[in-house]
């Protein structure tokens, strides 16, 4: 009895096509997808880290700590002229992680700062969406650098000094310089106030804002289909209710949703997560801005699903199908891995992505601090998908409509 | 009230509806029958306006469908086989939310509501959620929001669907007022007896042709045939299907019903002779098509011509 039981049930998986989708194809594209993502993270050869330098100092010593940080394959510096803070700012918004500036002065008071001549710091200019960690690997290096440097300075310095009876003498001269790591360096934050560090509630709760709309997938599909199955859809066409009031019924009853969901994940970043000892989120300057990407999330979301709605038969394929998807669309478009992390071509990939628009914008929005014109780009791309996406729908319902009677 | 004039309906390379004429009077109650297949639900689509047509005429009110399609729907319902309703709203909430896609409230929506709830006899279980009534009472929910917007022709595919003796005759009695209210009726059904109690007029059709139509009384009278049922006292579909195989033009209808085309002695003889061997009683044999499941049966067997 148990034998034809089991050999039943692997009857049923096999011959439906979306089980088997959900069962190893979508697991296979998951797998590939994280691997290619995060192929090169634990590859030394590659450059996780890129970075460029503005040498104030123009020394040897400054030269020499330059040279020491292109020797670590982690780390690419881009040979950038950053002018102005104008330009620094969009290197750090478009390719760079970091900006390393080096001021006049720096290797001198390093080397021979004492009361009177405090040290003068580096400056770390670092991308408002950079990871704690990738941050904290970059300052160890920098650190090593300069450690580096004041080492060799000491050799030069005790080498006269020998014999060893000497050494207490020789490191007399040291005493008077406090070697404090953190004013080796000081980092500001791009299109963030100086002393302003984003949190990590900041870089997170827009990823999770983004990957939750497009969870409006599962239920408006599900409700549709089974308006499909019931006939309650053809009975409201015979009712004179046409395809775009049809549809229209559906896009702001979800868009509302949407919103709540927006608003109710804010409150929980704001008021919540503080209670749990993390810092709290903070909104931004722009509502506007938050709006408008918002708007096209959700747009392209509830697009998404009506497409899913209309192009399958069952309430079990729109839940199935609808999960892959909001996971693939999540995993390539940088909500599960950080892009930074992804190699070129998935990052390229990433840009086809309707979350990783909707996560550029809000980043721009709740970390940079950004108007509502730095994300005219992004909701305008994820608008023109949701209309887009919603033309199909309407032209597969149709004729869908009008096959199936 | 309805005339369809030579229509043609093409699926690809399957023929639907094939020059199929049809006529059906103001103030009738329509049957139409047809085995599965025939293109029943295809015709009420297209008088809906749910599918389009490749040739032909079809003309509701004395409107051309395609040309007047909204203004021909606001005069009809169209009460689907499935129950098209929400069952997470109550059934006033259905009823409102049906009504309210089509525009009707103020007065007309009272009157029409109070209508569409007495004739269905609702009022006890308006406040109930859809998903809790039983069968019978979801499928009087399913007509009364047909009736919402007080139409002149209703559509009806396969009303009484799975549901209990009682709530078949209240919903039958519910559509012969409809008589009353001068109201025409297109009704297809698998129920002969239902078709045969209801409606005046009858539609047999048959690969997308209409095979015979007129008053039920006539059509019974002119249909002559050699065709004969054989009520039986008791026995076993698989004893009759057996029979079955060995008789030409058998068909077995019930356990205790058969049906047999172009009948002569020598097939009887041999008939009577199975059945004994089985030792099934018969009880009584009726000769000519005496009923309508019997003239169906014969017409839609042979692949009569159309009239």
């Amino acid at each position: 009895m148990f034998k034809v039981m089991l050999i039943k049930e692997f009857k049923l998986v096999w011959r439906d096509k979306h089980a088997l989708a959900a069962l190893f194809i979508m697991p296979a594209i998951f797998i590939l997808i994280m691997s290619i993502a995060l192929k090169d993270t634990f590859n030394s050869d590659r450059s996780l880290v890129n970075y460029a330098v503005v040498d104030l100092d123009k020394t040897g010593q400054s030269l020499e700590l330059m040279s020491f940080l292109e020797s670590d394959k982690g780390l690419h510096c881009y040979s950038m002229v950053l002018a102005n803070p104008a330009e620094r700012r969009r290197a750090l918004r478009e390719e760079l992680d970091f900006v390393v500036e080096i001021p006049a002065g720096f290797t001198e008071r390093l080397l021979r700062a004492d009361a009177e001549r405090p040290l003068v710091s580096l400056i770390i200019y670092a991308a408002a969406d950079i990871k704690r960690e990738m941050l904290k690997l970059f300052k160890s290096r920098l650190a090593g650098g300069v450690l580096r440097l004041r080492l060799t300075d000491m050799k030069l310095t005790l080498s006269p000094l020998l014999p060893e009876s000497d050494l207490d003498k020789a490191a007399a001269k040291f005493a008077g310089l406090e070697f404090d790591a953190a004013e080796i360096a000081r980092v500001r934050f791009n299109d963030l106030a100086v002393g302003q560090k984003p949190t990590s509630t900041q870089q997170s709760v827009p990823s999770w804002i983004v990957f939750g709309m497009f969870f409006v997938i599962i239920p408006l599909s599900t409700i549709f289909i089974n308006e499909q199955r019931q006939n309650t859809l053809l009975r409201m066409s015979s009712m004179n209710v046409s395809t775009p009031l049809l549809f229209a019924g559906k896009i702001v009853p979800y868009m509302l949703i949407n919103q709540i969901q927006v608003w109710l994940m804010i409150a929980v970043g704001m008021f919540v997560v503080p209670l749990f000892g993390a810092d709290a989120l903070t909104l931004g300057k722009s509502l506007g801005g938050l709006f408008m990407v918002s708007f096209g999330l959700s747009l392209s979301a509830v697009g998404t699903a009506i497409l899913i709605a209309v192009s399958v038969k069952t309430v079990e394929q729109a839940t199935t199908i609808g999960g892959i998807i909001n996971i693939l669309l999540g995993a390539v478009g940088g909500i599960m891995v950080p892009k930074f992390f992804m190699p070129e071509v998935m990052q390229r990939l990433a840009e086809i992505s309707p979350m990783s628009w909707g996560l550029d914008g809000f980043l721009d929005i709740f970390l940079r601090g950004l108007g509502p014109e730095s994300v005219m780009e992004e909701s305008f791309k994820l608008i023109v998908l949701g209309v887009f996406l919603l033309l199909v729908a309407g032209v597969v319902f149709n004729r869908k409509m009008r096959l199936n009677v | 009230m309805i005339s369809v004039k030579n229509l043609t309906k093409l699926y690809g390379d399957i023929t639907a509806l094939d020059h199929l004429d049809l006529k059906v009077g103001s103030g009738t109650i329509c049957g139409l029958l047809g085995p599965n297949g025939a293109g029943k639900t295809t015709l009420v689509s297209i008088l809906n306006g749910l599918a389009g047509f490749q040739t032909g005429a079809v003309e509701i009110f004395g409107l051309p469908l395609t040309a007047n399609l909204k203004e021909i729907r606001r005069r009809t319902a169209f009460i689907p086989q499935s129950l098209a309703l929400y069952d997470n709203l109550s059934v006033r909430e259905n009823l409102h939310f049906f009504a309210g896609i089509q525009n009707i409230s103020g007065s007309t929506l009272r009157r029409n509501l109070d209508y569409a709830i007495s004739v269905n006899r609702l009022d006890e279980i308006l406040g109930q959620r859809a998903a809790t009534l039983s069968g019978g009472q979801k499928r009087r929910l399913n007509i009364a929001i047909g009736l919402l917007n007080n139409p002149q022709l209703i559509y009806f595919d396969e009303p009484t669907v799975g549901i209990d003796p009682e709530s078949r005759h209240q919903i039958l009695d519910t559509i012969r007022t409809f008589r009353d209210d001068t109201k025409t009726v297109i009704y297809t059904s698998h129920y002969m007896s239902e078709i045969e109690k209801l409606c005046d007029e009858v539609a047999i059709i048959d690969r997308g042709r209409i095979i015979r139509r007129g008053h039920l009384k006539t059509l019974l009278q002119d249909e002559q045939s050699d065709s004969v049922v054989l009520e039986l006292l008791s026995s076993s579909l698989s004893q009759l299907d057996e029979i079955a195989r060995k008789t030409s033009g058998l068909k077995v209808i019930t356990s205790t019903r058969l049906f047999l085309l172009d009948q002569n002695s020598l097939k009887m003889g041999r008939l009577l002779s199975l059945l004994e061997a089985e030792k099934i009683i018969v009880k009584h044999i009726r000769y000519g098509s005496t009923d309508l499941e019997a003239l169906f049966l014969r017409l839609t067997s042979t692949g009569a011509t159309d009239v």
